[in-house]
């Protein structure tokens, strides 16, 4: 019958087959005649059909799961084996066992990168949360009308921008002479700051960007987390006198704590694998990324350097296993201290 | 939810005045926090909107103190990226790259989709597992054994090396998961009495039924496949193969300093992720909050 229907609002190619086929059910229509022919049609069916049907099933996930295992889940087990051999990609092997480790950790460039990253990840998972939740609590209100979806649609659409594409401005945003962002400060009356050309300050105009970059994303995500605070709640704390601090400790905060976990977990893990934008602003001109005196290497960069620009694939597979860890083992952390301080429905 | 009741019941009394959570954060008037909401989000697209204006602005207008404001819309510049360089043929890369990215994911997510709502069979939920899982594992930990693994199956500096390996989504696969899970089974029944095969009745029935799906996936490849830069950039090394992002970078490099052709190329770049959020900007932004939502839950 659905069938039917459907095959009526949207003719298939081969007309002539359809228009034969719509005869028959025509002549036996109705509900109770078609449930008796599925019966019958399930007990005509062979042994080798009903074995072989979970077949397909089967079968039809094989495109997907090819894709997967072959370029993500063989990768992840292979990082388990290269990171303790001596390797390139000719294949030429020779176990070394902790021995890459052992030179990792004799580079000061690689402790330097892991407190990078330590500075970057510490700086932007608060002031994301901060920031995005401030921004989800001034636009609460007139979501639902044009203006306040309007504001939320433009505070969005950086994260959707490719990162290259947008970094070029923010380059010329932090033009020590030209850009912006001093224009801003000298009339502030701050001094003028050399941005990406500066050790110092690289690392805070490449935040400044990713905070641009990202925090629409999480407002949106902190929008849900208010929309779906029960009214009753709200209007019982009010009823029994809470002011806005109170109101916000107590019953928002709480409420609202599955979405701060979320968002905590992302802006961690996002903020670890950052890559992109340090590429293009610091360094994208020399292709070679990282900032000046490496202040803005972080792991993921030191990664790809030793690995595409030094060629030392052996150290980069290493320090890859590294930070697959130390990924794993925070997520779990978080899952665990989640079970703690986060209050599910 | 008991808890919570009471413990509000009991913190600080009854001591406070009438304020309330809505009229809380407003010591703006409605009207005041109208006009915040929009000059925050002014800030948000404005280095947007200045890639615009220095792309036509006139000479040297990048170097303006104070900063130019007002688009000149002279494109000038655009044509001249657009004559003088290879932008077309990396933008065509582009396009190629992510529509047909878009049509394997859509392929393999509803064949997936269907293949782990409809049969039932050993070992299903691990093979669910399996499929979201690529999802938890850190991409940037990952990138220095899928360089080895392209090498070895030789699909460095090919379309396919950029094509391929993003062919199939997690999201995509719970996405029609799901939508496949509401049809009632009696569909497939009947479809099956009246001789069609599984491909024929995903194509005419499951597939038209699951549109939003088939919409979100859409939006959510476009977007990531459209912004693909470190996969090439590590992948790729002839010009032949490459997308405009990594184009970008490279004009990052060789026009430095001259604001105005580099901000024209990330014009071009940006023109379609524009238009296509100016239409769609609701079920974008619901697409992409959804899928990060996925990942954790």
């Amino acid at each position: 019958m659905v069938l039917e229907k459907t095959r009526r609002r949207r003719p298939g190619p081969s007309g002539t087959a359809n228009t034969d086929r719509t005869q028959q059910p025509a002549t036996s229509p109705g509900e109770p005649q078609g449930r008796t022919a599925v019966l019958t049609l399930d007990r005509e069916q062979s042994w080798v059909v009903r074995a072989v049907r979970p077949l397909v099933g089967y079968l039809l996930v094989v495109p997907a799961l090819a894709i997967f295992v072959t370029f993500f889940y063989i990768p992840a087990v292979m990082l388990f084996v290269l990171a303790f051999y001596h390797w390139n990609v000719f294949g030429a092997t020779t176990f070394r066992g902790l021995g890459n480790f052992y030179t990792l950790f004799n580079q000061p460039l690689y402790w330097q990168s892991l407190l990078t990253t330590g500075y970057f990840v510490l700086v932007m998972v608060p002031l994301t949360l901060l920031v995005a939740l401030g921004l989800a609590l001034l636009l609460r209100e007139g979501v639902r009308q044009a203006r306040g979806g309007f504001a939320r649609s433009l505070i969005f659409l950086p994260h959707v921008t490719p990162l290259i594409a947008t970094s070029i401005i923010w380059v010329w945003i932090f033009d020590p002479q030209f850009g912006l962002a001093n224009f801003v400060l000298t009339h502030l009356g701050l001094p003028r700051l050399g941005w990406l050309e500066d050790p110092h300050w690289a690392m805070p105009a490449v935040m400044l960007y990713t905070l641009w970059h990202s925090v629409g994303l999480y407002t949106v995500l902190f929008l849900g987390g208010l929309a779906v605070i029960p009214q009753q709640v709200v209007e019982a704390a009010r009823v029994d006198g809470a002011k806005t601090l109170t109101m916000f400790r107590r019953v928002i905060w709480p409420l609202l704590s599955p979405t701060t976990f979320l968002v905590l977990i992302l802006t961690t893990v996002n903020t670890m694998q950052a890559f992109g934008q340090i590429f293009a602003l610091t360094g994208g001109a020399t292709g070679r990324g990282g900032g000046p005196a490496y202040s803005t290497s972080t792991d993921a960069v030191l990664i790809y350097q030793t690995a595409f620009t030094y060629y030392h694939l052996s150290l980069a597979a290493t320090m890859s296993l590294i930070l697959f860890v130390i990924l794993l083992v925070i997520t779990v952390i978080q899952k665990r201290l989640s079970s703690r301080w986060v209050f599910y429905r | 939810m008991k808890n919570t009741r009471s413990s509000i019941a009991s913190s600080e009394g009854r001591s406070g005045g009438r304020s309330s959570w809505k009229h809380s954060t407003g010591h703006l008037t409605l009207h005041g926090r109208g006009v915040a909401q929009l000059l925050i989000g002014l800030v948000f697209i404005l280095p947007v909107y200045w890639v615009l204006v220095i792309a036509t602005g006139h000479h040297g207008d990048a170097y303006a103190i104070p900063p130019v404001l007002v688009p000149a819309m002279q494109f000038g510049a655009i044509g001249f990226v657009l004559t003088h360089t290879n932008i077309v043929h990396y933008f065509l890369n582009s396009v190629f790259i992510t529509t047909t990215t878009i049509v394997l994911v859509l392929v393999t997510g509803v064949l997936a989709g269907w293949g782990l709502a409809a049969y039932h069979y050993r070992g299903r939920e691990a093979l669910f597992m399996v499929v979201i899982g690529v999802m938890m594992l850190p991409q940037q930990a990952l990138i220095v054994t899928q360089f080895n693994v392209m090498f070895h199956l030789g699909l460095l500096d090919t379309y396919a090396g950029l094509i391929l390996p993003f062919g199939a989504s997690s999201a995509a696969i719970f996405l029609f998961r799901q939508a496949f899970l509401q049809l009632p089974e009696s569909f497939w029944d009947v479809a099956r009495l009246e001789g069609a095969n599984v491909f024929q009745y995903l194509w005419r029935v499951a597939v038209p039924t699951a549109r939003p799906a088939v919409a979100t996936v859409t939006l959510l490849t476009f977007i990531v496949s459209w912004s693909q830069f470190q996969w090439p950039l590590i992948m790729t090394s002839s010009k032949a193969v490459q997308p405009i992002e990594l184009a970008l970078s490279h004009y990052m490099a060789s026009f430095s300093n001259n604001w105005r052709d580099l901000t024209s190329a990330a014009v071009i770049a940006l023109v379609p992720v524009l238009v296509i959020f100016a239409f769609t900007q609701k079920y974008m932004v619901k697409a992409v909050v959804g899928e990060d939502r996925g990942v954790t839950e």
